[in-house]
């Protein structure tokens, strides 16, 4: 059975969940991985929900989680009364419905969430039988196999899903930019800096094999941003300083030199003037002491600290392939800038070491960020270039195999896109 | 979502934003749906031609039924040569929509429909046939009606191992899905559910179509080739028998799509239910946890000593 239908690749973030189907080259449906549920609000939505919003602190990291206590019988359909993506959101701004979000921090948080939001995805919006397609899922880096487990439980046992394979996001980022001119060789090697909504990792990757030791993450990413750019507007008192027009100015004119966004409000527009946020908002990532008071390190020096604990071996390799992915690394330039720093740091070094050395000249170390078209969804389009391969299906684990030997299965799965292919 | 929409969202929603945009773009996307279709929308040529293609496990089956006449009706002048390596191809060209918001968006919704349309041919030969035999049976009394078990049934091979079988009579349509279940608990699940069809019929919803399961194939169907009896139960057969008041002009539009997307819904259904069990044993588990933990001696608590580095700072072992 199901010889010819396309997998299923589904990319499910803190912020946003992209999913499509493996072969084209952008995800059928991107949306906030966010679930409306009857009744038990998760904490008031200060979410984008287009209201100003009040919450400092967003309503994910409060509510959500856990047993919420009611194990009523329920006969009805309660059950199935819920929205996901977009459509949460509209529900949750009025009354009835509470907003939660499943994922947190890139790793899922509430499974029961999790599970109806799979089922809405895949019945609902992507219209297949389980049964008839493979599925390939990504997981953060250092995610604990339980959550795999957990995962491939119910992947399998609920929606009895043909085969399934679950891939690192940073080595999907790593095939994804296999797509840029720069890029010669189609090799798994390379530092990816992912900056999605959640949380940024930095994760050095050598041969497909990701270096869990080396990994650092940095507690910034899009929402911390787009909390900067609401504060700033604050500051100076613009008509609306919602948390989705903060969000739109920093994904429409951040380093663009646009004055004006106009916006309608109820009918009614509202122009709100675009001030040096514009500069400042991707600068954090340069200086976080501009945002954060505990987080102090700078992206270029984390980049370099985390190739530098790589094994020797493959430094040249990390250094000459930095790949950036996800949402938060689409601002002008921002490659560019992330190159020089790191080449200053780098070039500085070699300097040192030459001096020590009195005289020895290095032969320099190549450093080389890449900058690509499918960067922004740069996970999923990895999965979608690897999971439409013939061999795809032969790196899954199917449901007869998940029968026999039960979760622990994948806990390992096959290196697909290795070296000689 | 109780029941699962009839069109297709992404058709929809790649419609709706092309249709409504100023700017020119290309597309290229391979979209899969129920039961083995895959549509294809794409610009080849121009960015403001679109091209959209179908393709169905059963066309050859559709065919025979009168699907070409069904397609034609509802696409008319958009028709245009088929895709290769699909079975039907539509084309509409942005710079020449119809002028009214209205008639664009009956366009649309029309072609997000593709995928019923093209299964609908079986259903409307089954209910013209049927109104047929129901004006030729008013000529005869109780005494002389005819008691032919009605047309030939007609098997619409939908997926690998399962099958649609139609029969029109004068006074019924009789749908009859064969469906396979993969695990046991699916069949469980997918019994309980189907019994919940029949009690509410007995219950509140007298005029719902009769449900009738079971897993050996019913009497109108055994001397079908290819219907089988293997005895495991792994197939199941529903059948479902539409009264002419589900057939009048009126309802048939809707009937037709209700009972196309069934199979889908029902496995849609189980799966929900399974999903909501899971909930349901992970709440029970967190509550036993609970009460485990409850039941820890105190002891341990008090000899448990509070641990300090050289600093000063105190730190706690990780529940
Ligand atoms: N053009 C843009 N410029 C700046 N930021 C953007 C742009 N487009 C999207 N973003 C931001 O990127 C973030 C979403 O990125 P992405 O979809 O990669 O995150 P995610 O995968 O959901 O999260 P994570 O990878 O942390 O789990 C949002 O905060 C969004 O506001
Ligand atoms: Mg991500």
């Amino acid at each position: 059975m199901a010889s010819q239908t396309p997998a299923v690749v589904m990319d499910n973030g803190t912020g946003y969940s992209k999913l499509g189907f493996a072969g084209n080259d952008s995800p059928s449906f991107v949306f906030p991985t966010a679930i409306a549920i009857k009744g038990s609000s998760g904490g008031g939505g200060g979410s984008g929900s287009g209201r100003p919003a009040v919450a400092q602190k967003p309503s994910y990291l409060t509510g959500g989680a856990g047993p919420a206590g009611h194990l009523s019988v329920k006969r009805g359909t309660e059950d199935l009364d819920y929205f996901i993506g977009d459509e949460a959101l509209a529900q949750a701004s009025g009354p009835g419905y509470g907003i939660h979000y499943p994922i947190r921090h890139g790793q899922v948080d509430n499974w029961d969430h999790m599970e109806r939001f799979w089922q809405n995805s895949i019945f609902k919006y992507l219209r297949v039988e389980p049964e008839d397609h493979y599925f390939l899922l990504t997981e953060p880096p250092l995610n604990p196999p339980e959550s795999r487990e957990n995962t491939a439980e119910i992947m399998f046992e609920t929606f009895n899903c043909a085969g399934l394979y679950i891939a690192v996001q940073a080595v999907l980022a790593l095939a994804a930019s296999w797509t840029s001119s720069k890029v010669q060789d189609r090799s798994l090697t390379g530092t990816v800096v992912d900056s999605g909504d959640g949380v940024t990792h930095v994760i050095p990757v050598a041969e497909g094999y990701v270096i869990g030791s080396s990994i650092k993450s940095i507690p910034i990413a899009g929402r911390d941003i787009t909390f900067f750019v609401q504060s700033l507007l604050r500051d100076r008192n613009e008509p609306d300083s919602s948390l989705k027009t903060a969000e739109q100015i920093k994904e429409e004119f951040c380093y663009r030199f646009q004055k004006y966004v106009v916006e309608q409000l109820g009918g009614r527009k509202v122009t709100v003037d675009v001030g040096y946020e514009r500069f400042l908002a991707p600068e954090i990532f340069f200086n976080p002491e501009i945002y954060s008071s505990d987080f102090l390190t700078p992206l270029p020096t984390v980049v370099d600290t985390v190739i530098q604990s790589s094994p020797i071996d493959v430094r040249r390799g990390l250094y000459k392939n930095i790949v950036l992915s996800g949402g938060s690394t689409l601002y002008k330039d921002f490659g560019r800038r992330l190159q020089r720093d790191i080449r200053h740091l780098v070039d500085a070094r070699i300097r040192k070491s030459e001096e020590k050395s009195g005289g020895a000249k290095s032969g320099g170390l190549e450093v080389q960020v890449i900058t690509h078209k499918r960067q922004r969804h740069g996970p999923w389009f990895g999965g979608s270039l690897l999971g439409q391969t013939p061999e795809f299906r032969s790196y899954c684990h199917t449901k007869a195999e998940y029968d026999e030997i039960g979760p622990s299965i994948v806990r390992r799965f096959a290196l697909l896109g290795g070296p000689g292919q | 979502m109780l029941l699962l929409e009839y069109h297709n969202l992404l058709l929809k929603s790649i419609l709706t934003e092309r249709f409504n945009s100023a700017t020119a773009a290309s597309i290229d996307q391979v979209i899969s749906d129920f039961d083995g279709v895959t549509f294809h929308i794409s610009t080849p040529e121009t960015k403001s031609k679109i091209l959209v293609s179908i393709s169905v496990k059963c066309y050859p089956d559709l065919l025979q039924h009168g699907a070409q006449q069904v397609l034609e009706r509802e696409y008319g002048q958009y028709i245009t040569e088929t895709e290769s390596g699909y079975d039907f191809s539509l084309m509409v060209d942005l710079e020449n929509l119809p002028a009214e918001q209205e008639a664009k968006e009956d366009l649309i919704r029309r072609i997000s429909l593709l995928k019923r349309n093209t299964m609908a041919a079986p259903f409307e030969k089954a209910i013209d046939e049927h109104h047929r035999l129901a004006e030729a049976a008013k000529g005869f009394n109780s005494e002389t009606a005819p008691t032919g078990e009605g047309t030939e049934v007609m098997v619409i091979r939908y997926r690998e191992e399962e099958a649609m079988y139609i029969q029109a009579s004068h006074d019924r349509v009789t749908v009859i899905f064969s469906t396979v279940f993969r695990e046991e608990t699916d069949r469980i699940f997918g019994k309980v559910f189907l019994s919940e069809f029949v009690d509410a019929r007995r219950r509140a919803i007298q005029n719902a179509p009769q449900v009738l399961y079971r897993n050996d194939p019913p009497l109108e169907i055994r001397n079908i080739p290819g219907v089988k009896d293997d005895g495991t139960g792994d197939i199941g057969y529903i059948t479902f028998v539409l009264f002419p008041r589900h057939l009048t002009p009126q309802r048939r539009e809707e009937s037709i799509s209700h009972i196309q997307t069934f199979r889908d819904y029902f496995h849609y259904h189980i799966k929900a239910a399974k999903a909501y069990m899971h909930s349901r044993m992970r709440r029970r588990v967190a509550d036993f946890l609970k009460v485990l933990n409850r039941a820890k001696p105190e002891v341990e608590e008090s000899e448990k000593k509070e641990k300090k580095t050289a600093s000063g700072r105190s730190f706690r072992v990780q529940a």
